[in-house]
């Protein structure tokens, strides 16, 4: 008695249902084409699939099925949700990538406009890069840096380099004097002296460091400067020797054109001694206003080290020989860049260190 | 010291006629040519013309036309306006149209004056650049040279090639030309000797003359002193090649006795003095050291004070020269001299320049006399020098010479040995050469075998006294070109990086963080300084350049204000500055100086941005660059702590004024300048500034490099926003943070501060962001929930702070 209606009303939901299910996959692929963007499509994924959805609301009558029938329903629902879910996916997946190519195809970024810095850019004072520049080429070769102190005593400025006390030689270099007697290095050859006093040879040192003379600062001259004294001391060091480590350095320096060549000259703590030019780099010895015609620069002034140094600084004269050189930094560096004026580089103006 | 080419090649006639030739090889010797000028430019075009006919210019006063006879070229009027014209018959000098006169900075082309046209000119010795002034035009001896003949072939002392040499103090006898004739003979293979006397040598004894007596009371500093007297003298203007000469060589002709002794300084590189004999009390030369306070007015006229380290020439009342440096002027010789006496010394060249030096007086003799002349030459330069004062000023000279010899100067033999000439240069010069090279040099071999000679050192080679020397003479005479190149076999062991290494990654490090790097004096003035609170001053230069820069500086601040202030005039707002350089601090008893390196940077204007308004730097700033700075130097997070007010550098800004520490070291200080020392430096309110201290930087014990293993199970992170009171320094909380989340807390950042709407005045929201970790498990939520809620009731309890949602 109580079978038949139910199984009929039974039936006529189940029919309902899936009349709803036809319709929603008649629909759904219109639907999903129609969505042109992800969201939209998400949305009318939703519509279709969601908790609130249109195929949950359809399924609401499923209560009034009869349990026998459920399953079968239960496993055209399912094959209708794979169908809408793969369809899904796929207009998804044309959706980006149409957006992936109208990404890729769209106005270009102006990368005109200015790069962004991890760091502002900073920069080396010129007097720094290229004494860098030239106490790595020593290092190379082999000489070790070696440090002393500004302010000297004259007896290792002076006297134990052979300038004795009165000497017109100390006219070459005139000296800022302490209050207490002491004087301002005139040159890094005071670490000459420092080095033979406490060490034996063999050995070989590169000396860079602030020096001061008082001369009036202009174009040409500044009070206080760098300079880069080396010196090695060994049994049977050469004048051909000197010779062959400055031409290695100029050449690494300057490029392997260049050449150097050797002046007669005096430094009272080298003998015999020697102005060392290189060829003019500019006009590679042609003549021009920078080498003042002559094709020659000169950047060094160098010898072999006095006996007399030896002898006070307590080295054996007849058993080590020795060289030394040093060279003006501000006057390479004035050289390289074509710097007019030596007060450029302590006025620090950043419109010309922002070029460094 | 200048060098004339022609006198050299008068000395050396086999010389080539180049001066740019002979300028290469005194070079290549040693001796630098600076620079190489023409004397006389201008006067090789001009031509001798008579005076045939004279008449004044019919507009003009004071010009007259003169007709002037020019040879094979014929006759031409010009305008003149000199006043010694002289009558027909005189010889002038005649510049044609075209003539440059680079000494006057002219042309001489066609001029119309006063309706009357000139083609040409009569000169002067001003006009032709062979005299400094001239009163009137030339007037030259009437049978001096035939109408037509070119000026320069007349009086060829009028043009020269003039070396201006860079003679190093080692080499006095280069002052001279006899000496540089030497030289250049050696350097050009040619056997030479100085030219014969033109009279014989003078005798010479004490008792040679009986007209002046001689007393060396100082032998240390007057070994010999030799005079001769001549009378009957006329003073007058030289003749004009020995003007000429002396004008080319940059020395002002004044009167024949006087331009001889200069032509003889010139000569022989030995400085002579003429005395008025008359004035001379007593026929006396005493040469002594000045009595304390003596006074003497010497030839430039200053009356100058003599101490006891002076050394005097005397006679018996007073001092009448200041010895090698300057002649008095009571005994000088004038245009009434009638008789003079000559000097001819050798004083000890150490006395000489001290004297120069305290009466600041650089005078040609002093030049020479302190680098130490020719200690052998004395008779020769003195009868070379009477015989042609005697010719200028038609006098005759006393018989003999007057020498007192207070103490021999010995001449050292040096002994060179062979072998030790390849041992020192590395290549061998035969010993034939070296023998031939140091007898052309003067060297008197003296005895030799197989390994060695011994040659006596010339007395005009002070500079020559050992082994060395001589092989560098042979080396100078071989040619420093041929010096063959090798490279050293064996180099130093290497030691262990010293400061330098340090001090470049210092700097490296500061480029990397956008800085300049600027270069600074050491020398600063005390004010600034003090101004920047930095310790005073301990080495204080006794000759400072000038007061600005009088002190070694405490402080690398000053030299950076003085940058920055400039580039504020100039425009530039914006700067970032580093300067690494020493400070010099109290020398320790008996010790020289400390020197300590130090660091410091200054920001001022605005920080870089990047397409947005641009802001001020402030002193975050500032603690982000020592920090960066510090991590990159040391590896380790240094902190910056607020100074106490009693510890605070009064140059930093009350509100902003940090001590840098790492590892509880103080290390440096940051801040905000304080605005009193901004305006006193002429620098903007918005700069900060960073020091560091890089020797304790150095001297920081060292950190094992070892690093953190990874984490091996995941962090949780938890944020939360306290909103606080200014008065409590995020800092505080953080640490608060820090302790309550105890082993679980990995980290604690803070990474975003607010101010503004729904944020209560003088508060701000800060947020902080945990990080929990557990290094043996993976923490539970519920775990980290708990210490969270720990972590957020702690802060709030401590600071009062409102979690803010
Ligand atoms: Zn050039």
């Amino acid at each position: 008695m109580a079978g038949p209606p139910q199984s009929s009303n039974s039936e006529n939901i189940e029919s309902n249902i899936d009349a709803g299910l036809a319709t929603l996959r008649a629909q759904f692929p219109a639907r999903f084409n129609a969505a042109e963007s992800e969201p939209s499509l998400r949305e009318e994924n939703a519509k279709l699939l969601g908790k609130k959805g249109e195929l949950t609301a359809i399924l609401k009558q499923l209560g009034a099925v009869a349990p026998e029938a459920r399953k079968a329903i239960g496993e055209r629902v399912n094959a209708l949700k794979t169908e809408v879910e793969a369809a899904f996916q796929k207009r998804l997946a044309t959706i980006e990538a149409a957006k992936r190519d109208a990404e890729l195809n769209a106005r270009p970024f102006d990368l005109t406009l200015p790069g962004r810095l991890a760091a502002p850019i900073g920069h080396a004072h010129p007097i720094s890069i290229v004494r860098d520049e030239i106490v790595d080429i020593f290092a190379r070769l082999g000489f070790q840096v070696h440090d002393g102190p500004e302010i000297e005593l004259e007896d290792y400025n002076f006297t134990k380099l052979g300038f004795p006390p009165d000497h017109p030689a100390t006219d070459m270099q005139d000296s800022f004097w302490t209050t207490s007697g002491h004087l301002l290095r005139t040159h890094t050859s005071n670490i000459q002296v420092r080095a033979m006093l406490s060490q034996k040879p063999p050995f070989a040192f590169i000396a860079p460091g602030a020096v001061y003379r008082r001369d009036d600062e202009d174009a040409t001259h500044l009070p206080m400067f760098h300079q880069i004294e080396g010196f090695m001391v060994n049994e049977r060091v050469t004048f051909a020797e000197l010779r062959g480590v400055l031409t290695e350095f100029a050449e690494r320096l300057y490029g392997r054109d260049t050449t150097i060549r050797f002046r007669p000259s005096y430094f009272p703590f080298v003998e015999p001694g020697a102005e060392v030019d290189v060829r003019c780099v500019f006009c590679k010895g042609g003549g021009c206003s920078i080498c003042k015609q002559t094709g020659w620069i000169e950047i060094l002034g160098a010898g072999m080290i006095h006996p007399a140094v030896f002898e006070h600084c307590g080295i054996d004269p007849e058993k080590y020989t020795g060289f030394a050189f040093g060279m003006g930094v501000e006057r390479i560096a004035m050289l390289r860049y074509d710097i007019p004026d030596l007060r450029m580089l302590v006025e620090n103006d950043p419109r010309f260190l922002v070029q460094f | 010291m200048k060098a004339s080419f022609n006198w050299l090649r008068a000395l050396v006639p086999t010389l080539p006629n180049d001066p740019r030739e002979v300028a290469g090889r005194l070079a290549r010797g040693g001796i630098e040519v600076e620079t190489m000028r023409t004397f006389g430019d201008g006067a090789e075009k001009c031509i001798i013309a008579r005076v045939t006919a004279l008449r004044a210019h019919p507009a003009r006063t004071g010009l007259r036309l003169v007709t002037v006879d020019l040879g094979a070229v014929g006759a031409i009027e010009v305008v003149c306006g000199a006043a010694n014209v002289p009558d027909p018959g005189g010889l002038v000098v005649f510049a044609p149209l075209g003539t440059t006169l680079p000494a006057k900075g002219m042309t001489i082309g066609r001029r119309e004056i006063g309706g009357i046209v000139s083609e040409g000119m009569l000169c002067s010795e001003a006009e032709l650049g062979v005299s400094n002034e001239s009163d009137g035009i030339i007037v030259l001896p009437a049978e001096l040279a035939a109408p037509g003949a070119r000026f320069i072939d007349a009086v060829p002392s009028a043009h020269d090639t003039i070396f201006e040499l860079g003679v190093t103090p080692n080499r006095p006898d280069a002052l001279g030309h006899i000496g540089l004739a030497r030289d250049i003979a050696a350097l050009s293979s040619i056997d030479w000797t100085p030219p014969p006397l033109k009279s014989a040598l003078l005798a010479h004894g004490k008792q040679a003359t009986s007209e002046v007596t001689v007393r060396i009371e100082d032998a240390e500093g007057c070994p010999h002193y030799a005079a001769t007297i001549v009378e009957a003298v006329t003073i007058e203007p030289s003749p004009l090649w020995l003007q000429h000469r002396l004008t080319s060589l940059g020395i002002r002709p004044i009167s024949n006795v006087v331009d001889m002794t200069n032509l003889m300084l010139m000569l022989y590189g030995h400085p002579l003095h003429a005395f008025d004999f008359d004035r001379v009390s007593d026929a006396t030369i005493v040469v002594r050291r000045a009595r304390e306070g003596e006074r003497l007015t010497t030839l430039d006229g200053v009356e100058r004070t003599l101490s006891t380290d002076d050394l005097v020439i005397c006679d018996t009342k007073a001092p009448i020269a200041l010895a090698g440096v300057m002649g008095g002027a009571a005994s000088e010789v004038t245009s009434l001299t009638k008789r003079v006496l000559i000097e001819c010394a050798y004083f000890d060249p150490r006395v000489i320049r001290r004297a120069a030096r305290r009466h600041a007086i650089h005078s040609e003799g002093s030049h020479r006399f302190e680098r130490g002349i020719d200690s052998g030459d004395t008779m020769r330069v003195l009868t070379d020098v009477t015989a042609g004062v005697v010719e200028l000023t038609r006098g005759h000279a006393v018989p003999g010479a007057t020498l007192v010899v207070a103490k021999e100067i010995r001449q050292p033999s040096v002994r060179l040995r062979n072998a030790r000439i390849s041992q020192l240069l590395g290549f061998d010069i035969p010993a034939a050469e070296v023998a031939t090279s140091l007898r052309r040099l003067g060297f008197v071999k003296l005895s030799g075998d197989a390994e060695s000679s011994t040659f006596v050192v010339p007395t005009f080679r002070p500079d020559v006294s050992r082994e060395v020397d001589l092989i560098e003479e042979a080396v100078r005479l071989h040619g420093f070109d041929a010096i063959p190149r090798a490279m050293p076999t064996v180099l130093a062991i290497q030691g262990p990086p010293g400061r330098e290494t340090f001090l470049r990654r210092v700097r490296d490090a500061a480029v990397t963080f956008g800085l300049y790097e600027a270069l600074t004096y050491s020398f600063v003035s005390p004010e600034q300084l003090e101004a920047v609170g930095a310790p005073a001053p301990t080495v204080i230069l006794k000759n400072p350049m000038n007061d600005q820069r009088s002190v070694m500086r405490t402080s690398l601040l000053p030299g950076l204000f003085e940058s920055l202030s400039r580039a504020r005039r100039h425009g530039e707002r914006d700067v970032r500055l580093f300067s690494v350089g020493t400070l010099f601090g109290e020398a320790p008893a008996g010790q020289l100086p400390l020197e300590t390196s130090h660091f410091s940077a200054l920001l001022a204007g605005d920080r870089p941005s990047y397409l947005q308004h641009a802001e001020p730097v402030d002193a975050w700033d500032a603690k982000g660059l020592a920090i960066g700075m510090l991590a990159k130097l040391t590896k380790r997070s240094a902190d910056v702590v607020t100074y106490t007010a009693d510890k605070r550098p009064l140059y930093l800004h009350p509100r902003a004024a940090g001590e840098v520490r790492v590892d509880g070291v103080a290390v440096g200080r940051i801040g905000l300048l304080h605005p009193d020392v901004a305006a006193k430096f002429d620098v903007g309110n918005d700069t900060v500034v960073v020091e560091l201290n890089l020797q304790t930087i150095a001297d920081l014990p060292k950190k094992a490099e070892r690093i953190a293993h990874l984490p091996k199970f995941p962090a949780s992170t938890r944020d939360l926003a306290l909103v606080l009171s200014d008065d409590i320094p995020a800092g505080d909380v953080l640490a608060n943070i820090v302790a309550s989340a105890g082993d679980l807390g990995e980290s604690v950042s803070i990474f975003d501060r607010f101010v503004g709407k729904g944020i209560p005045a003088d508060h701000a929201s800060v947020a902080f962001r945990v990080v929990y970790r557990a290094s043996n498990r993976t923490l539970t939520d519920a775990e980290i929930d708990a210490r969270h809620a720990a972590v957020v009731a702690a802060a709030q309890s401590r600071f009062g702070a409102q979690l803010r949602s």
